[in-house]
C-alpha cells in the first residue's frame, strides 16, 4: 500500500509542482516586501501589542464566563462548569434578576426616549433661528453642559435635591412642600434623565447641525419660490436632511440601552434606593468587583453584550425594511 | 407666481406674520433655554459663597448672600485637591502622550498605500470596536499585569483605540502623499517622515484629540474608582467624591456643619467648583476644538 501510495504521489504532483514553485516566487516576493517595510513594521508593533494586551485578552478572559475560575489556575487552567452555563442559570434562577433586567431596560429606554429627540429638536429651532451672533451665542452657551464630569453631576444632583437644594426652593417658589428627594427612588428618575437631557441636548445639536450646515441653499430658494411656509420648508427639506443621521445615531443609541449611564447609577445610589434602583451595570459591578464572583459578573456581563448586539441587529433589520439606504449595513 | 411673490413682500399676510412671531418665540426660547443651560453654574458658585442662615432659608439664587469664605477654606485645609489637581495634571500627560504618539505610529504606517498588513490590520481593530471584555476580564488582566494602583492602569488601556486610528488615518491620508515620496528620494526614513513631516502638518488634528485625553482625564471616574486607592494617588473627580460622599472624614468642617457656622452645601459646591472651573478655564478652545473633532468623526470615521 505504502508503495502504491509512494509510486502515486510523483505523478500527481508533477502539475503541482509547477503551482508551488509559483507560490514559493510568490512567497519570496512576499517577504521581500516585508523585509523593506521593516521600519513599519517596527512602528507599528508597539501599538498593535496595545491592543492585543488590552483589547484582546480581556475578549478571551470572558471565557471564564463558562469556568470555574481560579486565580491560581487561571483562565485556561480552570476547570469548565458542570453544566457549561451554570452562571447563567443561576443568574436566570435568582429572584432579583427580573427587577434587575427591568430596571436596566427602563431606564436605557427612558433615556433615549428623552436624550435622542432633545438635540434634534434644538438643532432644528437653532437652525430656524435668526442672527447668527445670537445663534453662535446659544450654541456657546449650550455645549458647557456636555464638559461636567459624572462625579459633579451627581454631586450637583444630590445637592439641588437636599433640603436647602435649588429644586426645592423652585417647589417652594411655585407653593409646593420641600422634599429630600435623594430619599428613596421616587425623584430618580426624573433627576437622572432630566440631567441627561440637560448635558446631551446642546452638544448632540452639533452633529446635526453640520449636517444641516450642507444644505443646498439653491433648494431654500426653490422653496421659496413656490411659497412654502416654514413648516413646509422644515418638513421638505430639513427633515430629509438629516434624516441618515438620525437613524444611524438611534441604531447606535439602541445598541447601548442595557449601558445606560452606569456610573451614574452607582454615584446616585444610597442605602434608602439601592435595590430599587440596581441595574446590570451595578449589579455586575457589586457581584464582580465588590463580592469577587469573577466568572459569575463575566456570565452576567456577557449576557448584557449579547443583548446589545441583538439590538443594534434588530433596529438595523427594521430600519432596512423601512428604507434600505439609511441602515448602518 | 405674483401671488407668491407677494407673500414674501406683503406684511398682511399671514405667513408672513405667523414667521414672524416665531422668529420672536424663537428668541425669547433660546434666551430661556441659556438660562437653564447656566444657571446651575452661577447658582452653585452663590451658594458655596453665601451664609449658612442664607442657605438654609432658601433665599440664594444667583450671586452671593452674606458672603462666607469658610466651604473654601475648609476644602483646601482639609482635603488633598491641590494633591488631586497634581496628580490629575501628571496622569493628563502621560495619558496624552501615550495617546498621541501609539496612534500615531499606527495610523501612519496604516495610511500607506502599500503597506502589507494593511487589511488584516484594519480587521484586526475594527472588531475590537464591535466586542469588548467587560469590566470584569479587564480588571483581572489589569491585576495580573500588576498595573493594580497605580496610574498605568488608567493611562495604558485606553491608549490605542481603533476609533482614532482610524480618525488619525483619515487625517493623514489629507496630506499629500508626493511629500512623503519627496522626503524618501531625499533619503529619510519613514520614521523621520512621521515626526518631521506628517506631526508638524497634523497640529490641528493633536489639539483636538490632545484635548479630548486631557479633559477624559480630567473629568475620568469609573477606572479610577475601579483601580485606584492610595488615597495619595487620588486624582480631582475621586477628591471630589470623597468630599461630597463623606464629609465625616473632615473632622473640622464636620464640627462646622454641626455647630450651625457652615452649611453642607458650602462645601460640597466649593468642591465642584474648584473641580470645574480649570474645565471651564479652557473652554473657549474645548470648544473651538471638539467641536471641530466630532465633525471629523462624523464625516470620516
Amino acid at each position: 500500500m505504502t508503495k502504491k501510495s509512494k509510486a502515486a504521489v510523483p505523478a500527481a504532483s508533477a502539475g503541482k509542482k509547477k503551482k508551488s514553485s509559483l507560490n514559493a516566487e510568490k512567497r519570496k516576493k512576499f517577504l521581500l516586501k516585508v523585509w523593506k517595510q521593516k521600519t513599519l513594521l517596527l512602528m507599528a508593533f508597539v501599538p498593535v501589542m496595545f491592543v492585543v494586551v488590552f483589547n484582546y485578552i480581556p475578549m478571551y478572559g470572558i471565557l471564564i464566563a463558562f469556568k470555574d475560575y481560579k486565580a491560581s489556575k487561571g483562565v485556561w487552567g480552570s476547570d469548565w462548569l458542570n453544566p457549561i452555563w451554570k452562571n447563567f442559570e443561576v443568574f436566570f434562577k435568582n429572584v432579583n434578576s427580573g427587577r434587575v433586567i427591568w430596571n436596566t431596560f427602563k431606564l436605557g429606554i427612558l433615556q433615549v426616549l428623552f436624550t435622542f429627540p432633545a438635540p434634534i429638536a434644538f438643532a432644528i429651532l437653532l437652525n430656524e433661528l435668526k442672527g447668527n451672533t445670537y445663534k453662535r451665542v446659544v450654541q456657546t452657551i449650550s455645549y458647557i453642559p456636555h464638559f461636567v464630569s459624572v462625579v459633579v453631576i451627581c454631586t450637583l444632583l444630590n445637592g439641588f435635591g437636599s433640603l436647602n437644594g435649588l429644586f426645592n426652593d423652585v417647589r417652594d417658589f411655585l407653593g409646593m412642600a420641600r422634599v429630600d428627594m435623594n430619599n428613596g427612588a421616587t425623584y430618580f428618575y426624573p433627576m437622572y434623565i432630566g440631567s441627561a437631557v440637560w448635558q446631551t441636548v446642546g452638544w448632540g445639536s452639533i452633529i446635526y447641525l453640520s449636517a444641516l450646515s450642507n444644505v443646498d441653499t439653491s433648494l431654500y430658494d426653490v422653496a421659496n419660490i413656490d411659497g412654502a411656509n416654514r413648516w413646509e420648508k422644515i418638513k421638505n427639506i430639513v427633515f430629509p436632511t438629516i434624516l441618515p443621521t438620525t437613524t444611524i445615531l438611534l441604531i447606535m443609541n439602541m445598541g447601548g440601552i442595557l449601558n445606560t449611564g452606569f456610573t451614574k447609577v452607582l454615584l446616585m445610589q444610597n442605602n434608602t434606593n439601592r435595590s430599587a434602583l440596581d441595574t446590570l451595570g451595578t449589579f455586575t459591578y457589586q457581584k464582580g468587583i465588590v463580592e469577587g464572583r469573577f466568572a459569575y459578573s463575566t456570565a452576567v456581563g456577557l449576557f448584557v453584550a449579547v443583548v446589545n448586539f441583538v439590538m443594534v441587529y434588530a433596529t438595523n433589520a427594521i430600519t432596512r425594511k423601512i428604507n434600505s439606504e439609511n441602515s448602518m449595513w | 407666481m405674483a401671488k407668491n411673490k407677494k407673500i414674501k413682500t406683503d406684511p398682511k399676510n399671514h405667513v408672513y406674520i405667523g414667521s414672524k412671531a416665531f422668529d420672536v418665540f424663537l428668541i425669547i426660547f433660546m434666551l430661556f433655554l441659556s438660562i437653564i443651560f447656566l444657571y446651575p453654574f452661577l447658582h452653585v458658585v452663590a451658594v458655596s459663597l453665601s451664609s449658612n442662615r442664607m442657605i438654609v432659608s432658601g433665599q440664594v439664587t444667583f450671586y452671593p448672600k452674606e458672603l462666607f469664605l469658610g466651604g473654601y477654606q475648609m476644602l483646601f485645609k482639609e482635603e488633598d485637591i491641590l494633591l488631586g489637581y497634581w496628580n490629575t495634571i501628571v496622569v493628563a500627560i502621560l495619558s496624552t502622550a501615550f495617546t498621541l504618539v501609539l496612534n500615531s505610529l499606527l495610523a501612519y504606517v496604516m495610511m500607506i498605500p502599500d503597506f502589507v498588513f494593511q487589511k488584516p490590520i484594519s480587521i484586526f481593530l475594527m472588531i475590537t470596536m464591535f466586542f469588548g471584555g467587560g469590566t470584569v476580564p479587564m480588571y483581572i488582566l489589569i491585576r495580573n499585569l500588576g498595573l493594580y494602583d497605580t496610574w498605568w492602569a488608567v493611562i495604558l488601556p485606553g491608549a490605542v483605540s481603533a476609533y482614532n486610528v482610524f480618525v488619525y488615518r483619515a487625517y493623514f491620508k489629507g496630506i499629500s502623499l508626493e511629500i512623503r515620496e519627496a522626503a524618501r528620494i531625499d533619503g529619510a526614513g519613514e520614521f523621520s517622515i512621521l515626526t518631521m513631516i506628517y506631526a508638524p502638518l497634523s497640529k490641528a488634528l493633536y489639539a483636538t484629540f490632545g484635548l479630548f485625553s486631557v479633559v477624559g482625564v480630567w473629568n475620568g471616574y469609573f477606572d479610577f474608582m475601579l483601580y485606584i486607592h492610595d488615597p495619595k494617588k487620588r486624582t480631582i473627580q475621586l477628591v471630589l467624591r470623597e468630599i461630597a460622599s463623606n464629609t465625616s472624614d473632615m473632622a473640622d468642617t464636620q464640627q462646622m456643619i454641626s455647630s450651625g457656622l457652615m452649611n453642607q452645601l458650602n462645601v460640597k459646591y466649593a468642591g465642584v467648583i474648584a473641580t470645574i472651573a480649570p474645565i471651564l478655564l479652557i473652554y473657549p478652545f474645548l470648544q473651538k476644538y471638539f467641536g471641530q473633532g466630532m465633525q471629523v468623526g462624523a464625516v470620516k470615521g
